[in-house]
């Protein structure tokens, strides 16, 4: 005879995610180190981002970069000298907190003040995933369209702030960069924009002077 | 297809709390997942399907229980759910107070993966 029985599980995935997340937090916050989870789609300018901080800030930094099947993005920073740790998602669309948790031992923790971790190129699947970083950048790109913040709500509304990267081409591709702009904030409307070009570095300066206020207010001593 | 990690997730919990309590079979697991999650009811579903294939759970009933949005308006108090208008995609529900037209709300529910409960055959102990 089998009996039959009905059991509470109330076991939450996101929840269990977000604890991991914080124990990663934890682990950068005692290691002094602040970290960004760079979130864009694909072409947006993260990779191309993280070379142009790399050459300008004055910091120790390193990268784990979540690349989904293969390591063009890590060999990119690594032609920078610094340490980079490569996250191959292989199935993935999204990096969470527990692959960040196996990717941060092969981090070189004590020497850096700086640990960018760059998500996978998607603006949808990473939005429920929180890795403990210290702040969430999204970055678009006015090439994909200027209705692209409208057509992804979620992930600007658990953004700490947004880039909106290529402002030079924006009349090449009829977009309106403002437009950007304005529909991020109606959806976040306390977060930081910032208008920029990789390729004409403007905006950069103003990037890098966003990231030291929030290492000072978020990174807890 | 980032259903493939949740439905991973889900089905390695239930298969653990199944083990705990000496389950020979899972009969029905109840999901709630929310309206605001990037997750797809039918795809992970399919999913489900594929990472539960020869374990014990593999013939139970999944039902899932879609979690509406709720949201709390930090300026007119508004709390309660939220229905986007036909001019927003649905997720933009949470960017405007039904109320007040406020545009930063607190989000209270609708981000929800829960295992909500299952339902166990296990050896009777009497017979």
């Amino acid at each position: 005879m089998h009996n039959v029985a009905s059991i509470e599980v109330e076991q939450d995935m996101i929840i269990a995610n977000d604890e991991l997340a914080y124990e990663n937090r934890k682990k950068l916050d005692e290691n002094g180190v602040f970290s960004v989870d760079l979130v864009g789609a694909v072409g947006s300018g993260k990779t191309s981002l993280l070379e142009k901080l790399i050459d300008e800030m004055d910091e120790d930094i390193a990268v784990i970069a979540g690349d989904i099947l293969s390591k063009f993005d890590a060999k990119r920073i690594e032609d920078k000298n610094i340490p980079v740790k490569g996250l191959n998602t292989g199935k993935e669309c999204h990096l969470d907190a527990h692959l960040v948790e196996h990717a941060l031992p092969d981090v070189p923790l004590e020497d850096i003040s700086y640990l960018f971790i760059e998500n996978v190129g998607n603006l949808i699947c990473p939005t429920d995933f929180k890795l403990g970083a210290h702040v969430r950048t999204v970055i678009i790109s006015v090439t994909e369209g200027d209705d692209t913040a409208e057509k992804h709500p979620m992930i600007f509304k658990g953004a700490d702030m947004a880039i909106v990267n290529k402002v030079d081409l924006a009349e090449a591709v009829n977009a309106d960069a403002d437009k950007m702009v304005n529909d991020i904030h109606r959806i976040n409307p306390d977060i930081p924009i910032i208008k920029c070009s990789l390729k004409t570095g403007e905006g950069v300066s103003e990037i890098i002077e966003l990231y030291k206020e929030f290492k000072e207010s978020r990174l807890k001593k | 297809m980032h259903e493939l990690a949740m439905a991973t997730s889900i089905v390695e919990s239930i298969l653990n709390v199944a083990n705990k309590n000496e389950a020979i079979s899972v009969t029905e697991v109840i999901l709630e997942v929310g309206e605001l999650t990037m997750l797809n009811p039918e795809q992970l579903r399919f999913m489900m399907d594929v990472t539960r294939k020869d374990t014990i759970m593999q013939d139970a009933e999944i039902i899932i229980n879609m979690i509406p949005i709720e949201v709390e308006c930090p300026k007119c108090k508004y709390k309660g759910v939220t229905e986007p208008d036909e001019h927003m995609d649905h997720l933009m529900a949470i960017a405007i107070c039904p109320e007040c037209g406020q545009t930063n709300l607190n989000i209270l529910k609708g981000q929800e993966c829960n295992v909500k409960t299952i339902k166990i055959e296990r050896e009777d102990e009497n017979a």
